[in-house]
């Protein structure tokens, strides 16, 4: 029997403040992977300024391009395709990663893959272990919040997403209010485990038949209490607020998502994005799926590869290159791009 | 030794071919909005139309600032990637001082200036391809003042829209013979930038970026708050 040829794809990513490169054999296994962040640069800010990520991505692009070949020992007659994000994220930033990847393939002949983000970070499952289909992804950062259907390796749908705030938006919003550093959220969750949940704050949504979210009553409701309590000269248990934030989150992610399984009968679950380290989240997810009677295999990509990186890319890039799914020179930045709503999205 | 040119600085997207200081071929589309997307398409079928490969050209060069942000990068980060990955050289030319190649042979001074808004101009003043002003950021009245200060008789304005701010250039230049430049004399020729890199330095592709002229608002704006000094680009970014 022949054997089958090892496909090597070098990936961009440069949506937000992270520039990063990488080489993904076979969708799966990572020979290189640089990341550049710039978290120093735009803790100036307190935020992430759009034209300072951009001069940012500039700076870094070719040293990193370099750097992901060096350290996976390859060169470019080694590598079948080139990928880079083209949406969604800030449009200066998305253009460096899409400028450099199109150079990078007029100038070596090899075949060009534009992919969505949220596409890459679901698709970091497959760098952890093969991911069997239909699969079913809870995506949580801080700027998504989404149930995602994977029918197969290149069709991706949205189940189920937020009406308004992300979770981990909500988190750094609460975080503020308690004098907690942006991001807030690890320090949050490890408030939560030392408080309990007496404060009984709103679970929106929970009982509506879809898979929507709702985070900003909560996070209304969390800054009304904590207020009231100023008025009246009280002091509020920091603990016991994170404990009652954090359940109130995890109830209804935990909730929705377990019926968006019992529905979709997933044969892989994937869990992504910032807030899929909440230890509360985590542990409550593994001990319902536990339950279940057909609990499909539970996928928790480690957290370097939750953030944006571009291993995550080349993988989802693996994919589109099975399918023959291949992008030419006009390819552009689409700041706003979205997964299709399924069918059946209520 | 080819030079393959760009310059998506301004609204026009141009390209070039240039043998030595020789233009063999040119391409220019005015007013388009995005660059990103026409770019690599007119660079092959430039090249295609000159029956050449990206391998066969010696030298990368491109209008390096000032100019829309946006647009420096998408061709700084084209030019970069092409000398660096084919391991050739990479020049970065003025935007203004080739845009004042329009007027080559005229003896004038050239007042090459891009509007950066309210009253604002990235501008410079050429004699023949020599700065006399240096490139920056320059409010009209300033700019005004230091073209007055220069002895040249004949005096021409292009690279922007003057014609709101006519009467206050004639006032403010008064004893000067003055043209405003108009339509096509404002282009910005990739085949101006071909022939300004024969002589340009070469650069490392790992250290270029584009000479935007002004820091970013948030930057400013945090310097004044702070009080703190700028630190190099390097210094905010770390490899994790
Ligand atoms: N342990 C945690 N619990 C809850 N939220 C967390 C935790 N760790 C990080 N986060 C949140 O994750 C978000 C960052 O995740 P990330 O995937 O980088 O999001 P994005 O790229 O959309 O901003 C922040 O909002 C942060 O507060
Ligand atoms: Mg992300």
């Amino acid at each position: 029997m022949k054997e089958k040829k090892d496909i090597r794809i070098l990936a961009f990513e440069s949506s937000c403040d992270e520039t990063s490169t990488a080489v993904v054999k076979n969708g799966s296994e990572i020979e290189s992977l640089v990341v550049a962040t710039q978290i120093k640069s735009h803790a100036r800010f307190g935020g992430v300024v759009p034209e300072v990520a951009s001069r940012h991505h500039i700076e870094v692009i070719t040293q990193i391009t370099r750097e992901a070949l060096e350290e996976a020992k390859v060169s470019w007659e080694d590598l079948d395709a080139i990928a880079v994000t083209h949406g969604p994220g800030l449009v200066g930033a998305l253009l460096i990663g899409i400028n450099a990847a199109k150079a990078a393939s007029m100038a070596t002949g090899l075949p060009l893959i534009g992919v969505d983000h949220i596409m890459g970070h679901i698709s970091a499952a497959q760098l952890v272990e093969p991911v069997e289909y239909p699969a079913l992804a809870l995506q949580v950062s801080g700027g998504h919040t989404e149930i995602v259907l994977l029918k197969d390796p290149t069709h991706f749908e949205i189940v189920g997403d937020t009406r308004d705030d992300a979770a981990g938006e909500a988190y750094d919003k609460i975080g503020r209010v308690l004098g907690v550093n942006y991001p807030a959220g690890k320090t949050i969750d490890q408030w939560a485990h030392q408080g309990k949940d007496t404060f009984g704050f709103p679970r929106a949504m929970i009982d509506e038949d879809n898979y929507d979210f709702s985070f900003s009553g909560l996070k209304s409701a969390f800054i009304n209490t904590c207020h009231h309590a100023d008025q009246l000269g009280q002091e509020l248990d920091k603990y016991d607020l994170a404990a009652s934030f954090q359940a109130a989150v995890v109830d209804v992610l935990a909730e929705k998502t377990m019926r968006a399984i019992r529905q979709y009968q997933p044969k892989t679950f994937i869990m992504g994005g910032g807030v899929a380290a909440n230890l509360g989240l985590r542990e409550r997810m593994n001990k319902e799926i536990a339950a279940l009677e057909k609990a499909p295999k539970v996928i928790l990509p480690p957290l370097k590869l939750c953030g944006d990186n571009a291993a995550m890319i080349a993988a989802a890039a693996y994919n589109q290159y099975l399918a023959g799914n291949f992008a030419d020179l006009t390819l552009d930045a689409d700041p706003s791009m979205e997964l299709p709503y399924a069918e059946d999205y209520k | 030794m080819k030079i393959l040119s760009i310059s998506t600085a301004t609204s026009d997207l141009s390209v070039a071919l240039n043998e030595a200081d020789h233009l063999v071929s040119e391409k220019i589309e005015e007013n388009q909005r995005n660059h990103s997307v026409d770019l690599d398409p007119d660079i092959a079928s430039l090249l295609a139309e000159n029956g050449l490969s990206l391998k066969d050209i010696d030298r990368f060069a491109v209008a390096i600032g000032p100019g829309s942000y946006t647009g420096l990068r998408v061709g700084l980060t084209t030019a970069k990637m092409f000398a660096s990955i084919l391991n050739k050289e990479l020049v970065g030319v003025s935007t203004l001082q080739a845009l004042a190649q329009n007027f080559a042979g005229e003896d004038a001074l050239i007042v090459a200036a891009l509007d950066a808004r309210n009253k604002n101009f990235f501008a410079g003043a050429y004699r023949g391809k020599e700065a006399v002003i240096a490139d920056g950021h320059y409010h009209l009245s300033e700019l005004l003042e230091q073209v007055g200060a220069l002895p040249d008789q004949k005096v021409i304005f292009a690279g922007s829209d003057f014609s709101k701010y006519q009467e206050e250039i004639a006032a403010g230049l008064a004893d000067k013979d003055l043209r405003l430049a108009e339509g096509e004399e404002n282009l910005l020729h990739a085949g101006a930038i071909g022939r300004l890199a024969v002589s340009a330095p070469v650069l490392d592709p790992d250290q270029a970026v584009p000479n935007y002229l002004r820091r970013t608002q948030a930057e400013y704006d945090w310097a004044k708050k702070t009080g703190q000094e700028f630190a190099a680009d390097s210094a905010y970014v770390e490899e994790v």
